[in-house]
């Protein structure tokens, strides 16, 4: 028993020795360089794409008080590669550390190489690298995305990631963009019935863009200045087959993350025409939306029937109009009305929009055909994508108006 | 060595069981269902389990005529000692086969999301030795860290999946019948080799307090892990929809896209060493009752020091194929082969206990 | 191990020559040896000549004699003690006062003497022991019989508060260095005449005592036997304190982790001994062994019993959490920080790069290298003569860590990993578990080095399944847990007093039940 101890210390002592000289996965932290933003372009070469990589600074920033140093917060690579996993080892021909795609954020394809055919499989590829994630963004720009990287220049986010972090949530948020994470993305387009979306942004703004309504902009259209970056993120891009096709304002995306309950949005402020107003006023509402939207389908027959019930709950927040909400309901039910049918119009207009110029809908409705059938083949049969174009789309919103705000009686001073 | 001072009490064996079985819903199992039969695939352990319910009734039946006697001294008694050797060796071999591809299975899956560059045979030997180390504690020891462990296993899966359904939408699952109710039927066989490790775990009764506890709890465990796996592949198709054909192994591609609030994006590493202690308690059950059929075909007395061989061959064997795809291959035979030759080979004992009149034995027993 | 064999024999060979047993010399002590086992004679000058030599008296200066004669019987007598371990005045009133002023001829020693006789020997090694203890021993001239008066006062210090088992509510009494003082303390806790002390003499040299209590009708008499067997086959010349006794008769001494509870509180050996363990107690260790000692009697504090049940409970969370954080903060750092980079909040990974780019070591080294100076600190914080103390213990932790952030030595966050796990080790109550925590938590910090979490893990596993596999005199150390015994369930959470109805089964009492029902 002895001799078994004694050679078990000694086989205890070898494995100290593997223990402390650390192996393979070991990495220090701070030996490694972390990509936050990564951005895909057409490289003039065949087979190639252009590969531009935003590297964040972990010194800046980050410590409280003392240490702060001069260097600068964020290094932007740009160079050409065949795919985006062997372009790690060939930034290392620059970067000095290793290269890290643990804390990705969000990936940027320009425009163009969007409408790439190549697109796709370049998209697949980056998912087999380990460190990439799928919770990253997705992402397309209007300019070529090494442009973008290098206009982006936010004031009051030093930190890269965070930027991103907090532009993307809060654009979700208000339903201003679509969320394409990598997994909603590969999910809608490995479903294959339906169009994927992705957001839209840009660093340059357009020259003397049109006014528009308050959200009918896509990137770049909203004449914000002042001492700021112009990066903007509004609207999002269809892609229909891998490819993209159109783009959505930010009104139609804010359509179509109300129409699909897998979005998490919170609420959000519109303006609508008011009815009581003959001089075309708009009153500020806030949207609601606390449950699921009910589809009804009717398959049979030679077009297929979809009815789509919006639950809403609206807070009217101004009264340009001055109408008296308090007195008579007749008041209160004729605004009910109104909106519901204003909704209604903007819905169905814009469902015909999808069947006609999207040629797909845009947010996951085929799933919802789904339990309409028994088998994979019926289902095959049925051929979503065709029957789509067809079928007769009616919208139900079910408005609930649950705050008129905190003024019940008209101010006496406002004008009529 | 007084291994055999303890037995096992119902709550140690259910736990083993469930953490041998239930651990198939977090490899690559529910893919592979998904592969036959796409959205379908959650039906395949109820139905394939309401299948396999007849040949472990019989085999229970069969063996409560033999009260205390493992499951391979039973065949030893009921067909002879040449037929049950050659049964007896089948079952060892195919065992065998499983355990290699298994233990080859999750390392390959460490090695994909945790560990990438490490080479295979490090992550292969220390799971081996950490099996082994368990294994040749006995089996009463398996179960009381099973026991102890089986709290938050069964936590940390219903807190991932809890997690997870904020991005599935039920709805994946229909077309209900999926691909039709004929693939469905064709697809019997293939889940009636999920139930195959119920048959063996039979070897287990002489350690256990009384033969009803191993009835109760095998009854137990079977009716859990069908919920659970079922549940699990039902969780996975509403999460990831048609993905599922490309992700190998989607218990791990959930944890790592799950996550808590906007502060802690990944919590795989929370996942992780849950997901690996039940790892290593499954391989150590397994090498264990290998060790026990290897120790009884032979007739070895003190088969516990059998462990660290067996647990050498395996290793030597799950070495051979060289990359994951190699290891799925493999696998798919003996996924056809295994569930149907262990219901057959219930049949087979019942058949034989009837005609012998076992049976009439046992009744004419307790009626004096 | 038989398989192993054919290996074992060359390496034997090769041993025996390289160990050799060292040679020496001894005296033999054998005439000696046959004087003690001899009886006393009737001759009075004979008995004061033979323990005049056995004592070296006049060389040993404590060792009084006493001669006087007895005038009433006509005889000598002599009265042989020590002087340093008796009460001089017992001696003097009970004894010889009684013996000079007795009138009366006929009446015999016992009935002359008031002071309580202990016992009447004839053996001169009994006599020995007897006076060695601290009795008086009287010989008298023609009787073959020497008496034994129970006169022992030694002094020690009196019943303190406890020093390393500190709780805010419950008793503050802790065990002295007199025996007779701590049987005392649990016998006022439990007034049953089923309470029996037993008495063992353990060592050749020393002749040190072991005293056993236990509840006659509620241990189990294998285990009683048991351990009565173990402590009569030691066979060494001195155990001179309870913890050495401990390691004699431990299972496995080599192990780290305790399987015997080591605790200076009556309170708790009181609670054990009504639960049906058995106690041992040794002169001269302010201490108590209470076994068989499973995980949870080690892990558990009698805190959690004497508050309230939603704050044990909320106590006993926090020692559980502790435990946790103790074992494995530094290695769940290293691990994640290695090899899991991604699981880090980006926030948290960008400072602690950012701190971390100057400091030249790798993380392990940084780690190891504080968790060493930390158990440093803790041990000197122990010995520290008490004026300058506290000032060691502000400059010590403090600035020396402050210190050495700004000298790039290590970074800021080192120093809360290794802190937290440090302070959250004090939590855990028992001195020998305390141990055995902070050396596993180096073994995992190694561990994680070398393969990250699956390190951990594996470490986690193959540890789980030792304890396990530890038994403290055939109890299984996770039982009640696993395997299942009946009990009253009091593991990680604590039930309301009215719901412990039953003793741990594994201890098979003879009396399961504390509570009937209703």
């Amino acid at each position: 028993m002895q001799k078994i101890k004694k050679t078990c210390n000694l086989l205890l002592l070898l494995s100290m020795v593997f223990l402390l000289s650390g192996c393979w996965d070991r990495a220090e932290l701070e030996n490694k360089s972390y990509v936050i933003g990564l951005g895909i372009d057409r490289s003039k070469d065949e087979g190639k794409i252009k590969v531009t990589m935003l590297i964040a600074n972990p010194e800046v920033g980050s410590v409280q008080g003392g240490g702060g140093s001069n260097e600068k917060p964020r290094e932007i690579i740009t160079f050409d590669a065949i795919d985006v996993i062997t372009a790690k080892s060939t930034a290392n021909a620059v970067i000095s550390r290793e290269i890290s795609y643990e804390l990705l954020k969000v990936i940027i394809v320009s425009e163009e190489f969007a409408r790439d055919k190549r697109f796709l499989p370049t998209l697949y590829t980056s998912l087999h690298d380990k460190e990439i994630r799928l919770d990253t963004f997705l992402a397309v720009c209007k300019e070529k995305a090494y442009e973008y990287f290098q206009n982006n220049r936010p004031r009051l986010e030093t930190r890269p990631h965070k930027y991103f972090q907090y532009m993307i949530e809060h654009g979700i948020d208000n339903g201003y963009i679509a969320d394409s994470t990598l997994f909603r993305f590969i999910k809608t387009i490995e479903r294959g019935t339906d169009l994927a979306l992705a957001m839209y942004t840009t660093a340059e703004r357009e020259k003397n863009p049109p006014i528009k309504g308050e959200d009918e902009y896509i990137a770049g259209q909203l004449n914000a200045f002042g001492e700021l970056d112009d990066t903007q993120f509004i609207g999002s891009a269809v892609f229909r087959n891998g490819v993209m096709t159109q783009i959505l304002t930010g009104q139609e995306t804010r359509m179509v993350n109300i129409l699909d309950d897998t979005v998490d949005i919170h609420d959000i402020l519109i303006n609508m025409p008011d009815p009581f107003s003959e001089r075309q006023q708009q009153i500020a509402a806030r949207i609601l939306k606390t449950e699921n939207n009910t589809f009804k389908m009717d398959m049979k027959g030679a077009k297929p029937k979809i009815t789509i019930t919006i639950p809403l709950k609206f807070e009217i927040m101004s009264n340009p109009s001055m109408v008296n909400y308090v007195k008579g309901g007749k008041n209160r039910q004729i605004l009910k009305k109104h909106i519901a049918a204003h909704m209604k119009t903007t819905f169905e207009s814009f469902l015909k929009n999808t069947q006609t110029k999207l040629k797909g809908s845009p947010f996951p409705l085929s799933r919802y055909a789904l339990k309409y059938f028994a088998t994979n083949q019926e289902f095959r049969d049925f051929n979503w994508e065709k029957s789509f174009l067809e079928a007769e789309i009616t919208v139900k919103p079910d408005i609930e108006i649950i705050d008129f705000g905190k003024q019940l009686m008209p101010q006496k001073g406002g004008s009529k | 060595m007084k291994q055999q001072q303890e037995k096992l009490g119902i709550r140690e064996y259910v736990c083993i069981a469930f953490l041998m079985i239930g651990m198939k819903g977090t490899e690559d199992t529910p893919s592979m269902l998904f592969s036959h039969v796409q959205n379908a695939a959650w039906m395949i352990p109820l139905l394939s389990g309401g299948l396999f319910f007849i040949p472990l009734f019989l085999l229970l039946k069969t063996l409560s005529l033999f009260e205390d006697k493992n499951l391979f001294e039973v065949i030893q008694l009921l067909l002879g000692k040449y037929i049950a050797f050659f049964i007896s060796f089948i079952i060892f071999c195919l065992n065998t086969y499983a355990i290699s591809l298994d233990t080859r299975t999750y390392t390959n899956i460490i090695r994909a999301y945790y560990f990438t560059t490490t080479p295979i045979l490090v992550l292969y030997g220390i799971l081996m030795v950490v099996c082994v180390y368990a294994a040749k504690k006995g089996i009463q020891r398996i179960g009381s860290i099973s026991y102890i462990l089986i709290f938050y296993v069964a936590l940390s899966f219903f807190f991932a999946f809890w997690l997870s359904m904020k991005d599935s939408q039920f709805e994946s699952i229909f077309p209900i019948w999926g691909p039709g109710t004929l693939e469905l039927l064709k697809a019997g066989p293939l889940g009636i080799g999920l139930w195959g490790e119920f048959f063996i775990l039979a070897s287990l009764i002489s350690f256990m307090t009384s033969f009803k506890d191993f009835r109760n709890g095998t009854w137990i465990a079977f009716g859990c892990v069908v919920i659970q796996l079922s549940l699990a592949t039902m969780l996975f198709i509403a999460l990831f929809d048609k993905g599922l054909s490309v992700i190998g192994y989607p218990f791990h591609v959930a944890i790592r896209y799950i996550s808590i609030g906007e502060f802690l994006p990944n919590i795989e590493t929370l996942f992780f060493p849950i997901w690996l202690s039940a790892a290593f308690i499954r391989f150590a059950a397994f090498l264990f009752i290998n060790a026990l059929i290897f120790g009884h075909l032979f007739n070895i007395k003190e088969y516990q020091y059998l462990i660290p061989s067996l647990a050498t061959i395996y290793l030597l064997i799950g070495m051979i194929p060289e990359t994951p795809i190699d290891v799925a291959l493999l696998k798919e035979p003996l996924r056809y082969v295994a569930g149907p030759t262990f219901a057959a080979i219930s049949i087979i004992l019942w058949l034989s206990a009837w005609f012998k009149g076992e049976f009439k034995h046992a009744k004419n027993k307790k009626n004096m | 191990m038989r398989k192993k064999r054919s290996l074992i024999k060359p390496l034997k060979l090769l041993s025996k020559t390289f160990n050799t047993q060292p040679h020496f010399v001894e005296q033999s002590n054998q005439q000696e040896i046959e004087i003690k086992k001899q009886k006393i004679s009737r001759n009075y000058k004979k008995n004061l000549e033979t323990f005049k030599t056995l004592y070296s008296i006049p060389d040993n200066i404590d060792v009084k004699t006493r001669e006087f004669t007895i005038a009433s019987l006509n005889r000598q007598a002599l009265v042989i003690y020590l002087s340093t371990m008796t009460k001089l005045a017992y001696i003097q009133t009970g004894i010889i006062d009684d013996l000079v002023e007795n009138q009366d001829p006929d009446r015999s020693i016992p009935d002359i003497v008031s002071h309580p006789l202990v016992r009447t020997v004839e053996v001169i090694e009994d006599i020995l022991q007897g006076i060695n203890s601290g009795s008086a021993a009287l010989f008298v001239d023609g009787d073959n019989k020497c008496y034994l008066f129970d006169t022992v006062e030694i002094k020690s210090r009196g019943i303190e508060p406890p020093k390393n088992e500190v709780i805010v509510k419950g008793t503050k009494e802790a065990f002295t260095e007199k025996v007779i003082d701590n049987i005392a303390l649990i016998r006022k806790k439990i007034k049953n005449e089923n309470l029996i002390v037993e008495f063992k003499v353990v060592s050749k040299r020393s002749r040190n005592d072991v005293f056993l209590v236990y509840e006659k009708d509620l241990v189990d008499g294998e285990l009683l036997q048991t351990i009565k067997d173990k402590l009569e086959s030691l066979d060494t010349d001195s155990i001179a304190d309870l913890s050495i006794l401990e390691q004699y008769i431990e299972e496995r001494p080599r192990s780290l982790f305790p399987t015997i509870l080591y605790t200076e509180r009556p309170d708790r050996a009181a609670s054990f001994i009504e639960e049906g363990h058995i106690t041992l107690l040794m002169d001269n260790s302010p201490s108590c062994l209470v076994l068989p000692a499973t995980f949870w009697s080690i892990f558990h504090s009698p805190e959690d019993h004497y508050l309230r049940t939603p704050y044990g409970n909320f106590i006993r969370l926090l020692r559980i959490i502790a435990l946790f954080v103790a074992l494995f903060t530094s290695s769940f750092y290293i691990a994640i920080t290695n090899f899991h980079v991604g699981m880090i909040p980006p926030d948290l990974l960008m400072a602690i790069a950012g701190t971390r780019e100057r400091v030249p070591f790798p993380s392990i080294i940084e780690v190891l290298m504080m968790e060493l100076a930390f158990e440093l600190i803790r041990e000197a914080g122990l010995r520290v003569p008490s004026p300058i103390g506290p000032t060691i213990g502000i400059v010590g932790a403090l600035i020396l860590g402050q210190a050495a952030v700004q000298a790039n030595i290590i970074s800021p966050i080192i120093i809360i990993v290794v802190a937290l796990s440090g302070l959250s080790s004090f939590i855990i109550i028992d001195v020998s578990f305390n141990f055995a925590i902070r050396m596993t938590r180096f073994l995992l910090i190694l561990s994680a080095g070398f393969l990250g979490i699956y390190g951990i893990t594996a470490v986690l596993i193959i540890g789980l399944f030792y304890l396990g596999s530890l038994k403290s005199f055939g109890t299984p150390y996770f039982a009640p847990m696993t395997p299942y015994f009946l009990s009253s369930r009091d593991l990680l959470i604590r039930h309301v007093p009215m719901k412990d109805r039953f003793r741990p089964g594994y201890l098979k009492p003879k009396d399961v039940v504390r509570r009937r029902k209703g």
